[in-house]
């Protein structure tokens, strides 16, 4: 009987302590599908480490107005300007302090940068920065200039990722993240949660969220779950079919883009004609609302609308199979071989239903008398066909999604079209000219540069198969306050979070 | 006794060593981790220095020999991933997986032979159909769909218990019930039937006729008997669990040693698979040889 009362007493005890029972405070809970295995501010674009950290406990030079129409925002700089063609000035915020008490000032901003691209760690945001010589140097405590070579007209959007850590951070990735954002690491169990908590000498407003628990849930129907019960307040990514409750659910353009990449240097794929005919085959409003989710969007650029230059005068490809079989028909009928099997490679769990789609579009092609072999593999096989070097034994299209939501094509656009682009199906001089003038370009004639080059590979150069855009759900409790944007896929600013 | 011991011993650490050389080629056969670990577009210099970074350019023999030294000193490296140590990554998650399957085990074994026991001694009746039909269900229900049901209806729709994660003992609940169904339903057919048997032998015809009540008859005279092939599927079956139960891992977030094992075989984090690898192996090796002697307690022709 003892043991009994014990265990009674245990089990009350712990009922008490139990989330769901705990929420009168400002604390919330978010919970997403994979634990972040490192807190690094460096890996800050990855999405599970990005949510977690960005904005949250390391802060950016800039920051990019997802909300608004602002455009380009200050945040640990207050200005910037050009000083010279090749030098960017920037004015840095005074009386900021990171978490562990010390100053920032510019050398920290020099170290971030020079950390980020240090061949002794491999800093996933120092990608962003590759191809261009940037040269930091500290002009005073609060200025510094980064010289580029070529010019960089979108530095200050480059430097939206660059997190910033205090000049002693080490050249190896830290688990005690410091940074300067209104909330610091509190607590990190490894395979149960993460807890952040509001610092109270941070140098902008006090957010409202006092504190910050993450926890991991790989399956999608818990994460929807946990939010109904309240055991979590947001989950940033469930799944379409769980999405099933408006009051709590919302749809969000998630910034990726699935397409079908076509290698044209194996035959018959190299003959614009059969191009046009894959992309005429197929029926994509077929696909919203029954295996995509209501609210995807199709696609006439590998780049979303919100995309600097994106072009809205490029229309879709019609549905015609008819169109499609008369132009195989007069491409065999001179002597293209139409009639080999094209492989076609999907990702099993790129996107939820992906195999669904990808047999569905082997359908669409059969149809119209295309020799479809589908092969749906997982990630590390998936890469071998995407990226160079190619396989090239036979046809491939290569089924993939590419995320590009920093609001310039430049991320996108040399490595998916130059010819020398790692996972560029085409080789084309008039596009790696578009590319390379654009990216020098600035203002508008970099946007009428990119609006040409996303036309042109459209309708002129037919480069891919280009299917969506796709839309993500996030589930948010009744308690809080907040509106998932195109940057939820990559980022959850805690600041952003009100309370009902 | 000692002997069959060493013997056992010997063949379990010759299986040890094969194990340890194969999985060090087959993890490197599937892929370059380089193109897994680092972004998509990350260019060649990146891909370059990080396998000069983790080793990966040296030729396969010399990374062999490397692991082979490593693994003598018990160092398995640095996770790629979490860029801390293997060992310890793996046996945090291992101490979870430990202490569900130990639970989980207690619990079938002790419920299987009490209740496959009283339904081999009453042939027919209620009680041994409804056990049948228990252990029928139980071998053969999908435990991913059981989980989820069981998350929608006592976490959503009663909201007794909360959906997943490790805080409270509230929390064991759920996921302990999903693990004991499977092992519960195979365990109690076998104590059933080998119970059956034993109770159908000579000896216990000589104990009724010598007047011998039920009692001491199932406990005394059956029970250690019937015990041996009980044993058997009991080893079979916490050895599973100390695998890992990857779907009851994976559905209530329990960051246990099976999805972990599952997670770092896709990111190619090869430190943490040999750890894994190795510690789960060490256990069975330990429970396999836990087992043998349990045999050889309960039956004097095997310590031999």
């Amino acid at each position: 009987m003892k043991y009994i009362t014990a265990l009674a007493g245990l089990l009350l005890a712990s009922t008490a302590m139990s989330p769901a029972f705990a929420q009168d405070n400002h604390d919330v809970t978010v919970v997403l599908a994979e634990e972040a295995d490192v807190i690094e501010p460096c890996m800050a674009t990855r999405s599970n480490i990005g949510r977690i950290v960005l904005q949250n406990i390391s802060e950016t030079l800039t920051e990019l107005d997802v909300r608004g129409d602002k455009g380009l925002m200050p945040r640990l700089a207050e200005s910037w300007e050009m000083a010279g063609d090749n030098t960017w000035r920037f004015h840095l915020r005074e009386g900021v302090k990171f978490s562990d008490g010390s100053d920032f000032d510019a050398e920290d901003v020099k170290h971030s940068f020079e950390r980020a691209g240090s061949d002794q760690i491999t800093c996933e945001i120092s990608r962003y920065y590759e191809g261009i010589d940037i040269t930091p140097k500290v002009v005073d405590a609060h200025t510094i200039d980064f010289t580029t070579e070529p010019a960089q007209p979108i530095l200050p959007l480059l430097l939206s990722l660059l997190t910033i850590v205090p000049s002693e951070t080490p050249l190896e990735f830290t688990r005690n993240p410091i940074g300067t954002g209104p909330y610091m690491l509190a607590e990190w169990n490894p395979g149960q949660d993460i807890k952040l908590a509001r610092r109270d000498d941070y140098w902008g407003e006090a957010p409202a969220v006092t504190g910050a628990t993450y926890l991991f849930r790989t399956d999608a129907a818990v994460r929807a779950a946990m939010v109904q019960t309240g055991e979590a307040d947001i989950a940033p990514s469930i799944s379409a079919t769980d999405a099933t409750d408006p009051e709590m659910d919302f749809s969000y353009p998630n910034s990726e883009t699935t397409y079908l990449r076509i290698d044209q240097n194996v035959a018959p794929l190299g003959d614009k004609r059969v191009r046009e005919a894959l992309n005429l085959a197929l029926d994509r409003e077929a696909f919203i609302g029954t295996i995509l989710a209501e609210g995807t969007q199709i696609a006439t650029a590998i780049n979303v609308p919100t995309t600097l230059g994106w072009n809205p005068d490029v229309t879709a490809w019609p549905y015609d199979p008819d169109k499609a079989r008369a132009l195989l028909a007069e491409a065999k009928a001179d002597g293209v071989p139409v009639e080999t099997t094209i492989s076609l490679i999907g990702r099993t769990g790129n996107f939820p239903g992906a195999t669904e789609v990808f047999e569905a579009i082997q359908g669409m092609l059969t149809d119209v008398g295309f020799n479809i072999d589908l092969q749906m593999v997982e990630v590390a096989e998936h890469e071998q066909y995407y990226s160079k070097p190619y396989v090239e034994d036979r046809p491939i299209l290569v089924g993939a999604q590419h995320d590009n939501s920093r609001g310039d094509p430049v991320f996108s656009m040399y490595f998916k079209y130059h010819s020398e682009g790692r996972q560029s199906g085409i080789n084309d001089p008039k596009v790696d000219e578009l590319i390379e003038t654009a990216t020098a370009a600035t203002g508008e004639e970099r946007s009428a540069l990119w609006s040409e080059l996303f036309a042109y590979l459209h309708d002129d150069v037919v480069a891919d198969v280009l299917l969506f855009h796709m839309v993500g759900h996030a589930r948010v409790g009744g308690r809080v306050d907040f509106t998932p944007t195109i940057a939820t896929n990559s980022s959850l600013q805690l600041s952003e979070i009100g309370f009902k | 006794m000692s002997s069959m011991l060493g013997k056992r011993a010997v063949s379990s650490f010759i299986s040890l060593m094969v194990l340890i050389v194969l999985v060090f080629f087959l993890s490197r056969l599937t892929g370059d981790p380089a193109a897994l670990y680092l972004p998509v577009d990350a260019s060649e210099e990146m891909r370059q220095n990080f396998r000069e970074i983790h080793g990966l350019n040296d030729p396969v023999l010399v990374q062999f020999g490397h692991y082979l030294a490593d693994l003598v000193r018990f160092d398995f490296g640095d996770s790629l991933r979490k860029a801390r140590p293997a060992l310890e990554v793996v046996l945090e998650a291992f101490t979870w997986t430990l202490e569900l399957a130990l639970i989980t085990m207690a619990l079938v074994t002790a419920a299987a032979i009490a209740l496959g026991s009283l339904a081999a001694f009453n042939i027919g009746s209620p009680l041994d159909r409804i056990a049948s039909l228990l252990s029928l269900i139980g071998a053969s229900a999908p435990d991913f769909w059981i989980a989820i049901v069981g998350i929608v209806l006592f976490s959503v729709s009663l909201g007794w218990l909360p959906t997943s994660g490790t805080g409270s003992v509230w929390h064991w609940i759920l996921p302990i019930s999903v693990l004991f169904i499977r092992p519960f339903g195979l365990i109690l057919q076998v104590v059933r039937g080998s119970m059956i048997t034993a109770l159908g032998s000579a000896y216990v015809k000589t104990a009724r006729a010598k007047g011998v009540k039920n009692r001491p008859i199932i406990f005394v005279h059956t029970l250690r008997n019937a015990m041996l092939p009980v044993i058997t599927v009991i080893g079979d079956q916490a050895a599973a669990l100390l695998n890992g139960a990857v779907v009851v891992e994976t559905i209530f977030g329990f960051p246990g040693v099976g999805k972990l094992m599952i997670d770092s075989i896709l990111q190619r984090d090869f430190n943490v698979i040999l750890a894994a690898i190795m510690v789960t192996a060490l256990a069975i090796f330990v429970m396999n040889l836990l087992i043998d002697i349990a045999y050889a307690l309960l039956d004097p022709r095997i310590r031999t």
